[in-house]
């Protein structure tokens, strides 16, 4: 069957288009911003020798490592509401899963590049005297953090991907405006081809920051 | 005399492992006491358990008459708030330097007396000046240590350690991660703090500088303090079989003869 692409349907609903954008990029900050922050203390307390703290933090980053994003998704708009005493809106569920999610895998990169920081590092802080939150904020996290970045960004650009499944819980982000308009207008070729392209421009320049980050910190060591 | 350190029938274990076996000795103002050694012997563990990076098992640790933590009828109990304190007051320099990448070398130096002691930025400043200028290293003031030859990087860290402006200072094998050349000048450093009066246990293994330092030599072997006394007695003239058999290993340094006999 000979195809003839017509755009103007994707030209004529920018708007909506405009706002799936818009939410995209809400729901990846909200989720970024959320998951870094509470990966740094979930990823603590993996690396905690206390068990009453290693023991729930290393559950939770298995679970969450070991199941489909989507499903994790479904189950806190479907199924948690069953159980919450508050109503969780697309938003929230799509959110939660997300968020989670990134908790679960910034305190592995957290994890990791602590864990790189040779021993030593600890030992002259500690003999300078610093207590455990000097040497961690003044001595061990500025030099790990340097070494975690390129996995968060690359974590950044995973997430920018995933909110895409929110679509499935009708949630307005670009996917699923996309649905809702090529359903109306029955173009899905030229919407789904422009979403793709979309996300692209979104994600392409950052997936570039994060080769040209990886290629320094390898030259610096 | 004053008494700086004394430690008090010092044991420490891990599991089941004893490296230290009891250990005594009194530490006046401005002694040099060189602690020597086979490799596994416990010197760095008796370090380590004098700022306490490691616990003792049981003994005493007495820090300018004062004993360290609370006696409880199970043991000393050491609270970690009376630990920082206390390594804020002993100086430590590593056999691998581990100074701060992150950080150029004035601000190494400047570290501790920021974050430990919160002096101000004109105090900071003037230790690290003073104490770099010590270590002859002022004009690196603004360098990284990636950009440092060893030597000087391990300069740099005594620099760090005398800026806490520390009672006493311990040297766990300063040198030996060096390269044979620049050996000398952390030595030399370590001589002028030495003649400068600064309090000093030095575990090393190069001999010429504890018989031309020390004010007194340990021996440890299992954990325990086979033979001590002035350089000429236990380098020149052991008693015991062990530091024999230690110093003959270390035939290849140039010592007066009795010692290879
Ligand atoms: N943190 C530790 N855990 C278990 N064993 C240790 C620890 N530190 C040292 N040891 C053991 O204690 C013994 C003495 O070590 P160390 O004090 O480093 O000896 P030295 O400095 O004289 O070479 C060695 O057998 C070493 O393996
Ligand atoms: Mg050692």
């Amino acid at each position: 069957m000979e195809h003839v692409w017509d755009f103007s349907a994707v030209f004529s609903n920018w708007y909506l288009l405009l706002i799936g954008l818009k939410n995209t990029i809400v729901l990846a900050v909200v989720c970024l911003v959320l998951g870094l922050f509470f990966g740094l203390f979930v990823g603590a307390a993996r690396y905690s020798g206390n068990r009453l703290f290693n023991w729930p933090a290393t559950a939770f980053v298995e679970i969450f490592r070991n199941t489909p994003v989507l499903v994790q998704i479904m189950w806190f708009f479907f199924a948690f509401p069953i159980i919450s005493p508050f109503d969780i809106n697309a938003f929230t569920a799509a959110a939660l899963g997300l968020t989670l999610n990134t908790v679960a895998f910034s305190s592995e990169i957290y994890r990791a590049g602590i864990q790189s920081i040779h021993k030593g590092q600890w030992e002259a802080a500690k003999a300078l005297g610093m207590n455990y939150s000097q040497q961690m904020g003044r001595i061990i996290l500025p030099q790990a953090v340097r070494r975690m970045i390129p996995a968060f960004m690359n974590r950044a650009v995973e997430l920018v991907k995933m909110t895409s499944l929110a679509s499935v819980i009708a949630y307005g982000e670009l996917m699923h405006q996309a649905k809702t308009i090529s359903t109306i207008e029955f173009n899905p070729i030229e919407m789904y081809t422009s979403v793709a392209l979309i996300f692209f421009i979104l994600i392409f320049p950052f997936t570039l920051l994060v080769q040209r980050f990886e290629i320094r910190s390898k030259a610096k060591g | 005399m004053t008494e700086v350190l004394k430690i008090e029938n010092l044991h420490k274990s891990f599991g089941d492992l004893n490296v230290l076996n009891g250990i005594d000795l009194s530490v006046a103002k401005g002694d040099t006491i060189v602690i020597l050694g086979a490799s596994g012997s416990g010197k760095s563990t008796l370090l380590r358990c004098v700022n306490f990076m490691e616990i003792p098992s049981s003994g005493r640790i007495v820090l300018q008459g004062k004993p360290v933590g609370t006696e409880k009828a199970d043991g000393i109990n050491y609270p970690e708030k009376e630990l920082t304190g206390l390594r804020a007051r002993v100086g430590m320099v590593f056999q691998h330097f581990n100074l701060f990448p992150h950080m150029n070398v004035k601000q190494n130096v400047m570290e501790g007396p920021r974050t430990v002691l919160k002096c101000n930025q004109a105090e900071c400043a003037r230790r690290a000046e003073e104490y770099l200028d010590k270590v002859g290293l002022g004009w690196k003031a603004e360098a990284f240590p990636s950009q440092l030859s060893g030597g000087q990087q391990q300069r740099v860290a005594i620099a760090r350690a005398l800026a806490m402006e520390p009672e006493i200072m311990l040297f766990d094998e300063a040198t030996s991660a060096l390269d044979p050349e620049l050996v000398g000048e952390v030595l030399e450093t370590m001589k002028e703090l030495a003649d400068e009066g600064m309090t000093m246990l030095i575990v090393t293994h190069e001999l010429g500088f504890a018989y031309t330092v020390a004010d007194r030599v340990l021996f440890l072997a299992d954990g325990k303090i086979l033979e001590q006394g002035d350089p000429e007695k236990v380098l020149i003239h052991p008693q015991q079989e062990g530091t024999k058999n230690f110093l003959r290993g270390h035939g290849s340094f140039r010592l007066p003869e009795p010692v290879l006999d």
